[in-house]
């Protein structure tokens, strides 16, 4: 559900087509002066590399503010990060780094549990294992890349999510691009979310399959989607189709809502289609243990046939992992390419990951776990409150610790991060074409590690820098007394 | 002020060239910008009124053929270029004939034209123009025109 003002929706489109055509009428006498000066360039029979068009977007509307991302980190991305300061003498078009650096508050990392910095119980284990291992195994898999703590930690998450068995990977996107070609091929159909990730959709399209897309978060239109995809069959065949995967996620990480689990296993066990479930951002970050969304919304995990998620937001490391049936994984070992070809998890890395995961149990005899987790969950859930007590708009749900700030107008994107940065904030901005045009957000994540005056004085920030941007969209409540609040969390 | 708020469920279509087009207030914006322009021509130029809704309409001939019927494909890269053979005004909606929004944009230019020539009081060489404006961009919104390249000009 989309919920903006009327005006503000005509001030962004209103602004967004003086920005296209300015950057029309640039491109025109760009071409123009190129014409007249060169006749005759040397590079006659030649393709141009790009399109003119298909560079558009990013030549005159993301160079210009193109100091809003990419920002060079100077440290490990705690609750306070180091970003390096950069300056440009071409409006943007080129930026230098100084070697200067500001410490800012660091609310855009996907630092669920606070793993990222250096971890009293963790980094000893990694130092150790990077002697013992050295950095990478310098093999695929299948040749000489398995080590102990690879079998390890395979175990471990397979125990931790609640499945049978688990497969690894190096990277968090390569493992849903590479194992959904390896699940479906020509004759299946995929009907993933409208709101999926770049991951899911480039694993999609290189699968062969069909694809089909429903109304995110509606199992009523899902089961409509299923229903005329069973129907009709295969395309020009109209045979029955082969495979049936609904591909959904925990947390989606550009609107911070949890997915509509129960209602959507459901639907897809009534037609008998499988289900995956990508948890990159709710492993670890939700749940009364942090086993995710099936903990927290009660579904049970035999019920979802293949669960992904990966190591990068929750558990201070890199990579991916998919946890599924011992044939599905046996199977998977066999075909996937990223298995059998990629260079397996670098050790220390593991090690991290089976570090983390212990803490999170508790097996580490302590319990930091369940402090890390309780404090997530706290802090989330006050951050929230607070903004929407001010007057923005925050989406997502409760428990959820990615709340995006809604923008809309394009201008307000840069006007919010260089503000946010000045007061040493460091927020993540998001526009076109990661959201829909008019939906530009800044996305606040929140960590466990963020102490009660970080948030404090993030909510400080963020508050007089929406004054000066004016995104407080909605009336702000009247400030209750500060004793009262303290007493309701 | 009490503020005025939209809701709508988010609309479906993948492509996100076209996607922005069924967000509310898109309607009332292209009507608004069309007004502002009548108002900014009249003035600057110190014109008759009828000579500006003239300039107006050429103007918004020039500007939606050249962006909905000529420029093919979509200014992003991110799409690996499946619609690089497709007009804006082809890709809109999924190739989905004579919905509302169709409907919306082939009325607007017959409208405009109607104000035109009635406010030029049917003079030559104005009427000239604007009839050849108004008909070359309704016979590129017709449905039969899906796809179709005369002469396989700009194929």
């Amino acid at each position: 559900m989309v919920r903006l003002p009327y005006l503000t929706a005509l001030t962004t489109l209103f602004s967004y087509g003086l920005l296209f055509a300015f950057g029309q009428m640039r491109d025109f006498f760009r071409k123009l002066i190129d014409w007249s000066k060169s006749k005759g360039k040397d590079l006659k029979g030649y393709a141009p590399i790009c399109l003119g068009l298909e560079d558009f977007y990013t030549r005159r509307l993301y160079l210009r503010i193109q100091d809003c991302f990419s920002r060079p980190i100077a440290s490990a991305p705690d609750a306070w990060i180091d970003v390096v300061e950069r300056y440009s003498n071409d409006h943007n078009k080129t930026l230098h780094r100084t070697s200067n650096t500001t410490k800012c508050l660091n609310l855009g990392s996907y630092n669920y549990l606070g793993f990222a910095a250096a971890d009293e119980y963790c980094t000893p284990l990694v130092i150790e294992s990077l002697k013992k291992y050295s950095a990478s195994t310098c093999s695929v898999r299948v040749d000489g890349g398995t080590t102990n703590l690879h079998t390890e930690l395979e175990e471990l998450v397979a125990r931790f999510v609640g499945k049978p068995a688990a497969i690894l990977f190096g990277m968090g996107y390569v493992t849903n691009s590479a194992i959904i070609p390896a699940l479906v091929g020509k004759g299946g159909l995929i009907i993933s979310d409208s709101l999926n990730h770049n991951s899911i959709v480039n694993g999609a399209r290189g699968s062969g399959a069909s694809v089909r897309v429903f109304q995110h978060n509606s199992p009523s239109h899902l089961e409509e989607v299923l229903r005329e995809q069973i129907a009709e069959g295969q395309p020009r065949t109209h045979r029955p189709w082969k495979k049936i995967i609904v591909i959904v996620e925990g947390i989606y990480s550009m609107e911070g809502e949890l997915c509509n689990l129960p209602e959507i296993i459901a639907v897809c066990k009534k037609y008998k289609a499988y289900t995956y479930l990508d948890e990159a951002h709710s492993i670890g970050a939700v749940g009364k243990s942090g086993r995710g969304v099936c903990e927290l919304l009660g579904v049970d995990t035999a019920d979802v046939d293949i669960m992904m998620g990966t190591f990068t937001k929750s558990f201070g490391s890199c990579g991916g992992y998919i946890a599924a049936s011992k044939e599905i994984i046996q199977y998977l070992k066999h075909t996937c390419p990223a298995h059998l070809y990629a260079t397996s998890m670098s050790p220390p890395a593991v090690q991290q990951v089976i570090s983390a995961i212990k803490v999170i149990l508790g097996e580490d005899g302590s319990n930091r776990g369940a402090q890390k987790l309780a404090s997530i969950r706290q802090n989330s859930n006050f951050f929230r409150s607070e903004l929407q007590k001010m007057g923005f708009e925050v989406l997502g749900d409760n428990d959820s610790p990615v709340m995006p700030i809604m923008l809309y107008n394009p201008a307000k994107i840069p006007a919010f991060s260089r503000e946010c940065l000045r007061r040493n904030v460091a927020v993540v901005t998001v526009a076109f074409p990661a959201t829909p045009l008019l939906l530009a957000r800044a996305r606040i994540c929140i960590s466990a590690s963020h102490t009660r005056e970080d948030l404090m004085k993030g909510l400080d920030v963020i508050s007089k820098v929406g004054d000066l941007v004016g995104i407080k969209y909605f009336p702000a409540e009247p400030p209750k007394h500060v004793e009262q609040d303290k007493k309701t969390l | 002020m009490a503020k005025l708020y939209a809701q709508t469920a988010p609309p479906m279509d993948m492509n996100k060239n076209t996607e922005w087009f069924l967000y509310p207030g898109v309607w009332t914006i292209y009507v608004l910008i069309l007004l502002l322009s009548w108002l900014l021509v009249f003035s600057v130029f110190g014109c008759t009124p009828g000579m500006a809704w003239t300039l107006v309409n050429l103007f918004h001939f020039a500007v939606t053929y050249y962006f909905f019927h000529w420029k093919k494909g979509t200014p992003f890269a991110e799409d690996q270029g499946i619609y690089n053979n497709l007009t804006w005004w082809e890709q809109m909606e999924n190739g989905k004939q004579l919905t509302r929004n169709r409907k919306f944009l082939t009325v607007v230019p017959v409208v405009l034209y109607l104000i035109a020539s009635h406010t030029t009081d049917y003079q030559h060489p104005m009427l000239f123009l604007n009839t050849i404006a108004v008909a070359i961009l309704e016979v590129a919104k017709f449905p039969n025109m899906h796809k179709v390249r005369i002469f396989g000009i700009n194929g």
